[in-house]
């Protein structure tokens, strides 16, 4: 379903501040895989995520998404084919609108935006319900700026447009790392939900090295803009989160170094 | 003369006669403020062409209806003109990445030299109500402000339904959030051309309309146009948000937005009726439209501040 | 509340239409493009023209600078002198913004005034479109055929616009440059884009010294704001310049002298404010006087009933060459008799 050949990003080339995000990332997800990615500081996580959704266009390798080649596509055509949850719940949905109306603009997300009405009320009908399933009780106040709603919330509702339209790749970038605890659980419960559901291929980078074990089917560490770390099924669901550092200071030559996730808790 | 001789000079009953004519001239820039707000509060663009835009719309419209034009017809070749410099703004910022600011200016600043061209080299050309069949006149000023509402109306109900199609909720979502936007799939840059189209669209009618209302075109006509249709937009939104606590629904801002074009013109005709020197009215009107833009931020801290929460006692326990 | 709200809205847009009670005689004004005067205008004029007791005169004057300040107060004393404590003034002043023209224009109307004085052609242009009856008086206008998009101007406007004209004989003016300047090769004439009058004077110039064999070239700048470096330009490329009664160059006078004085260029003006700044030599026009005589066009309208449709548009009489003593002694030029020195 995703596929990345031998891509390499470097930022700010050739000056004082160079600093080479990707090296040679091969990576590849068969559909309905659910894949955490988990790294040090400047690994190169989010730089990956960027690198599928098109934020800009990668020095060199390809990218394909569901088969096609979506190298040269910028990130508003990617779109199509790609659910996104960003880490500042502020970024997901736009304020001045109304719940109702994100929803119907995630809706489209692909397709040809023309004349037709915005938000029809067939729709309405449709995403009360779905809101209704997130048990927030969002359903009830659609007409609500999502100015107004707190930062769970509106993660919750970017992760409801991101899942909307069936997408072929998920990507979550850090989706629970601004939230409380309690929020984040109910988010990330939220999130395995709408994978399992509809089946959907998933990229999620996360701090916590023990969500990042309890969740999904498959674990990658990554370092200095490389994959070292890539493991599936029982392997993946025997680790605890010791297993894992161990494992990083054997194939990176140096200790795990990310405060954020040594001292994350539950 | 004393200032009881001064009071006692001023007439009421003048400025009521006055102020329809006063409105008819206010709506037609309320006209133009439904084009700054487009930019302004939907697309969160600071869009400074309208200064040139505007003087575009009145110099298209004057020099097709001495051509032989209707004036309709005319004011839709104006509108055409308008968004055509939209787009060039747009084209500037989007695809040369220029600042949204700086775009804007150099456009007005090249549409002086076209705006003169159109009016073949002249910096003023007039167009008599007497001659040619105008829309609107300040000759007859009933039925100017007539049009003027109407097509104000018409603006509006327009505006209203195009920002409910899905390109329209596109368009508000990338003033609202571009990252966002951009990641639904909606073309950012697309959206800010068309956004800047629409927007001087609706200037260049505005000032086509003006030009038959005054009976001129005049190249500097449209010299602080931004000004006014900034205050306009602000007035509009204070006095919505002040009669309509809950938030009002999206058409009857618009209408707002309109009315706050003829209170920024009532504040202009107040300043000329009271007699203050008249060298100084563009700095009387400043000092009232920023009284009404403070009042709302005023009442609320009367309510609550912090040299309010410093003087209150500690509330004894229940 | 809510009713209330929207009560109030639409009182607010319905304001403008609260005119509609107000015309009383003319039904016709449903008529398409029936021209209907508005009726508390042509009442309080008729009313005040047969009472004669006291008369309001608007005046309406674009911008503030010497020349047309001249112009109102001459006007005012004129009127002054002939009817006394009849006579109330309403002046407004529209900032040099067009639109404001009208504003002041419309309110003069609505007020029902016995004269509207226009001072400079975009208050000209917003009265004649505010009114067709009550009488108005432009000055400090050069041309009344072009600023009125009149085709065939015979010198009678014809309807109720007349007034005075503050244009020189421009062929007089050329003839200057054969005078005191008879070895400009390449003369430049400098004007303000945006100020109609000036393209026609500049045009009429340019003519008459082509005619007697000198090349001519045109610099025009936007605004005071490219004033200094386009005069530079000019100043490089020609041995005198010409600069018409512009208003702009009016109130840049002094900017246009400190780039063409040190670069040895000397300056015709088209009138005293101009010359008294920047240049050697002008045909003077007094505004103050122009102002008396439409106060006295004036004084005939409103007390001696003359009709304003009958009354042609006036010139100066007299001008007057003038020449500016300490600029010419600068520039090393001899001026010959019949020129009188400018009084500082």
């Amino acid at each position: 379903m995703l596929e990345l050949c031998d891509v390499y990003k470097t930022f700010h080339p050739g000056t004082v501040n160079e600093k080479k995000a990707l090296c040679g990332l091969n990576l590849r997800l068969g559909p309905g895989e659910f894949v955490t990615v988990i790294g040090g500081n400047g690994a190169g996580k989010s730089t990956l995520l960027n690198a599928v959704a098109g934020v800009w266009p990668v020095d060199a390798g390809r990218v394909r998404i569901g088969g096609r080649d979506v190298t040269g596509l910028p990130e508003y055509r990617r779109a199509a084919f790609i659910g996104r949850v960003f880490q500042d719940p502020m970024l997901g949905t736009a304020p001045d609108m109304q719940i109702g109306e994100n929803l119907a603009l995630a809706a489209r997300r692909g397709q040809k935006r023309g004349l037709r009405r915005g938000l029809t009320r067939a729709e309405r009908g449709e995403y009360r319900d779905r809101l209704a399933a997130l048990g927030l009780g969002l359903e009830d106040r659609m007409t609500v700026r999502a100015g107004l709603l707190s930062g769970g919330q509106r993660q919750a509702l970017t992760l409801l447009m991101a899942a909307l339209r069936k997408p072929e790749l998920l990507l979550l970038d850090e989706h629970t790392a601004a939230l409380d605890p309690r929020t984040a659980a109910v988010v990330l419960a939220l999130t395995d939900r709408l994978i399992a559901e509809n089946g959907l291929t998933a990229l999620m980078i996360t701090h916590n090295l023990r969500d990042a074990i309890a969740h999904g089917t498959r674990l990658i560490m990554m370092q200095e803009g490389r994959i070292i770390l890539d493991l599936a099924g029982e392997e993946k669901r025997r680790l605890t989160a010791d297993d894992l550092l161990r494992r990083f200071s054997a194939a990176a030559g140096e200790p795990f170094d990310s405060d954020r996730a040594l001292l994350a808790d539950d | 003369m004393g200032f009881a001789e001064y009071l006692s000079s001023l007439d009421p009953q003048a400025l009521l006669q006055r102020l329809p004519g006063y409105a008819a001239q206010g709506v037609l820039w309320g006209v133009m403020a439904l084009g700054v707000y487009i930019t302004f509060r939907l697309l969160d663009l600071a869009d400074l062409t309208v200064d040139g835009t505007f003087a575009t719309g009145g110099a298209c419209t004057v020099m097709l209806i001495l051509a032989g034009w209707p004036a309709w017809a005319a004011l839709t070749a104006a509108v055409a003109a308008g968004l055509l410099a939209g787009l060039v703004t747009g084209l500037l910022h989007t695809r040369l990445g220029i600042p949204a600011i700086l775009a804007g200016i150099l456009t007005q600043f090249a549409l002086y030299s076209v705006n003169l061209r159109i009016m073949g080299m002249t910096a003023n050309k007039s167009v008599s109500v007497d001659q040619y069949p105008l829309l609107l006149s300040s000759r007859q000023i009933p039925r100017a402000a007539l049009i003027g509402v109407l097509l104000a109306a018409a603006l509006t109900a327009l505006l209203c339904w195009y920002f409910g199609t899905e390109q329209g909720s596109a368009l508000r979502a990338t003033g609202s959030n571009p990252a966002m936007s951009r990641a639904q799939g909606v073309n950012i840059d697309a959206m800010k051309v068309l956004g800047l189209m629409l927007s001087n669209g609706a200037v260049a009618l505005s000032g086509g309309l003006t030009a038959q209302y005054q009976g001129f075109a005049d190249v500097n006509m449209g010299r602080g146009a931004i000004v006014i249709g900034l205050a306009a937009v602000v007035i509009g939104e204070v006095l919505c948000a002040a009669l309509f606590r809950r938030g009002a629904p999206f058409a009857v801002r618009l209408l707002f937005v309109a009315a706050g074009g003829v209170a920024y013109y009532l504040v202009v005709g107040l300043v000329l009726w009271l007699r203050l020197n008249t060298n100084d009215l563009k700095l009387f009107t400043a000092v009232i439209v920023a009284l009404f833009l403070a009042v709302p931020q005023l009442q609320a801290r009367r309510k609550s501040s912090f040299r309010a929460a410093d003087r209150k006692e500690a509330q004894p326990r229940a | 509340m809510k009713k209330l709200c929207c009560i109030l809205l639409a009182l607010a847009l319905a304001l403008p239409l609260c005119a509609c009670g107000r015309s009383q005689s003319s039904a016709s004004g449903a008529e398409a493009g029936a021209q209907t005067a508005p009726a508390s205008a042509s009442g309080a004029a008729s009313q005040s023209a047969s009472a004669g007791k006291s008369y309001v005169i608007g005046i309406c004057q674009l911008v503030q600078h010497a020349a047309l300040d001249a112009a109102t107060k001459g006007f005012k004393d004129a009127v002054t002198a002939a009817l006394g404590d009849a006579v109330t003034f309403e002046e407004n002043n529209a900032g040099g913004d067009s639109a404001s023209c009208a504003t002041i224009c419309s309110g003069f109307v609505s007020d029902g005034v016995d004269l509207i004085l226009a001072n400079a052609t975009p208050s000209l242009q917003a009265a004649a479109a505010a009114t067709d009856s009550i009488p108005v008086l432009g000055t400090a206008i050069t041309e009344y055929g072009v600023a009125l998009g009149l085709t065939d101007f015979s010198g009678t406007v014809g309807t109720n616009v007349s007034g005075t004209s503050d244009l020189a004989p421009l062929d007089q003016q050329a003839a200057m440059f054969a005078e005191l300047l008879p070895d400009a090769k390449t003369v430049g004439i400098l004007y303000c884009s945006a100020e109609p009058n000036s393209v026609y004077q500049a045009d009429e110039v340019q003519k008459a010294l082509e005619q007697s064999g000198v090349t001519v070239k045109i610099y025009t700048f936007a605004d005071s704001n490219d004033v200094s470096s386009v005069t530079a330009t000019a100043c490089g490329e020609c041995d005198a310049l010409y600069i018409p009664t512009d208003n702009t160059a009016a109130s840049c006078a002094e900017t246009i002298n400190n780039v063409a004085l040190p670069a040895g260029v000397p300056i015709i003006a088209g009138e005293e404010g101009i010359c008294k700044g920047c240049g050697i030599a002008t045909l003077s026009i007094d505004y103050y006087e122009l102002g008396r005589t439409t106060g006295e066009m004036a004084v005939r309208i409103l007390r001696d009933g003359a009709k304003v449709s009958e009354m042609p548009v006036e010139y100066y009489a007299d001008p007057v060459r003038e020449y500016n003593a300490d600029l010419c002694r600068q520039l090393n030029i001899t001026v010959p008799d019949g020129y009188t020195a400018i009084a500082d």
